[in-house]
């Protein structure tokens, strides 16, 4: 007989990640483990060419203060000292300035920007409806028959944000699957329920400048997912996120 | 006589070859000087497996590379991944040369190197590949390049040094 209709409807899911760009802050322990690894090594290490050479230097120095004519200044060494050195470098240190790391505390948790939270995974969400239900979800969009369930993420991806974005779907197969029973007034025999596979993609680049389709988008991290997803869905994608 | 007493061991006393040791110790094969550079590249159709992927890091500090090789390799130890081998590339050195030109020019010059790290991975199956690269990508430090690609011919002869007496003696003969 002919191949029986599944009962389930499937949909191929994305969820975009825009990896952290700065490290996270190091706890107490980090610190203080780091610190004294750091003096531990100071003190075991020998010294530099450079540090040599300002030590000589310095001798030189005092020679020439306590023996006031001495023959080197003869010489006239047109040398650029090792502390001038340093002093240059300092000058140059104090000029450079690093760029803030909250950038969007200040701008009091705009959840639509990218820069926000530069420490920590981004999750794009998307409000969708299904059913009856404005949901917050993670972009999603139906198979159809004949395309492999990663170019359906990657549809799903295209139509909530446009064509040209660099992200780097890794691999085939997918991270996660939710699945559930639709309520039983729409269920009839072909229809039983949905289920949803989870895909998972890299950011590339962090300017979406490219209009978005719909408005209500969200970049979230993990742990405010639980504000805005429901508690099963959440288990789920829980279950491949990384923190 | 006592100038021509020897205690030589006939082959029928008890304790001829009273001396021998080399049969105690393992067998040395004789070293072969080619190396082999294939190894087998499985793709296979659903189970995919990677064949040998090569993760390289890259940086300036040279402890932090290092520690960072140490962590991957124990990391792929303790999921039991196998490690091909774990080598490292030799360290480009950089000369940076700054032109000042307000007021005199000077010149002032720093020096950088690049140091590299490689561990090769035979046997990833590829449910498992990206996680593992997300796994290393959220612990790489600052400063520190990744770069997870698979292992190719061109890979293994940039290791090895190029000789210009062998190629041109190759060149005479031919």
């Amino acid at each position: 007989s002919a191949a029986a209709p599944r009962p389930w409807k499937l949909f191929g899911a994305m969820c975009l990640v825009r990896l952290p760009q700065i490290t996270q802050p190091l706890e107490k322990v980090e610190e203080e483990m780091a610190a004294l690894m750091q003096q531990i090594e100071l003190e075991k290490s020998h010294y530099s060419d450079h540090e040599i050479r300002k030590l000589q230097e310095e001798e030189q120095l005092k020679k020439k203060k306590e023996s006031l004519y001495d023959e080197d200044e003869a010489r006239g060494k047109t040398v650029i000292m090792a502390q001038d050195l340093e002093e240059k470098w300092e000058q140059k240190f104090l000029q450079f300035k690093a760029a803030p790391r909250i950038t969007d505390a200040d701008k009091s948790n705009d959840r639509t920007s990218l820069n926000r939270k530069l420490d920590s995974n981004l999750m794009l969400l998307v409000k969708q409806k299904i059913g009856n239900q404005e949901l917050w979800l993670l972009p999603q969009v139906e198979w159809q028959p004949g395309e492999t369930l990663r170019s359906t993420a990657e549809r799903a991806m295209a139509t909530f944000l446009g064509d040209h974005i660099q992200a780097k779907v890794l691999g085939n197969a997918p991270y996660g699957i939710y699945k559930y029973k639709f309520p039983r007034a729409i269920r009839t025999e072909n229809n039983l329920g949905a289920k949803v596979f989870f895909f998972k993609a890299f950011l590339q680049s962090s300017d979406l400048s490219q209009a978005e389709l719909k408005a209500d988008y969200q970049w979230v991290t993990k742990k405010e997912l639980g504000d805005y997803l429901k508690s099963e869905y959440l288990k789920k994608v829980n279950r491949f996120l990384l923190d | 006589d006592a100038l021509l007493g020897c205690h030589r061991s006939y082959r029928s006393r008890p304790t001829h070859g009273i001396g021998k040791f080399k049969y105690l110790l393992p067998k040395e094969l004789p070293k072969k000087r080619k190396e082999k550079v294939r190894m087998k590249e499985i793709d296979a159709g659903t189970e995919y497996q990677y064949g040998d992927v090569n993760i390289q890091m890259t940086s300036h500090d040279l402890c932090l590379v290092e520690h960072f090789a140490q962590y991957v390799h124990r990391l792929c130890n303790r999921l039991s991944i196998r490690v091909n081998e774990s080598y490292a590339m030799p360290t480009k050195t950089n000369e940076v040369l700054f032109m000042e030109e307000r007021g005199s020019k000077m010149q002032l010059d720093a020096v950088l190197t690049t140091h590299q790290r490689v561990i090769q991975v035979r046997g990833l199956s590829s449910t498992f590949a990206p996680i593992l690269l997300e796994i290393i990508q959220s612990s790489q430090p600052e400063g520190v390049h990744l770069l997870m690609k698979e292992h190719t011919e061109a890979d293994f002869k940039s290791r090895l040094k190029a000789r210009p007496e062998l190629e041109e003696l190759l060149a005479e003969m031919s």
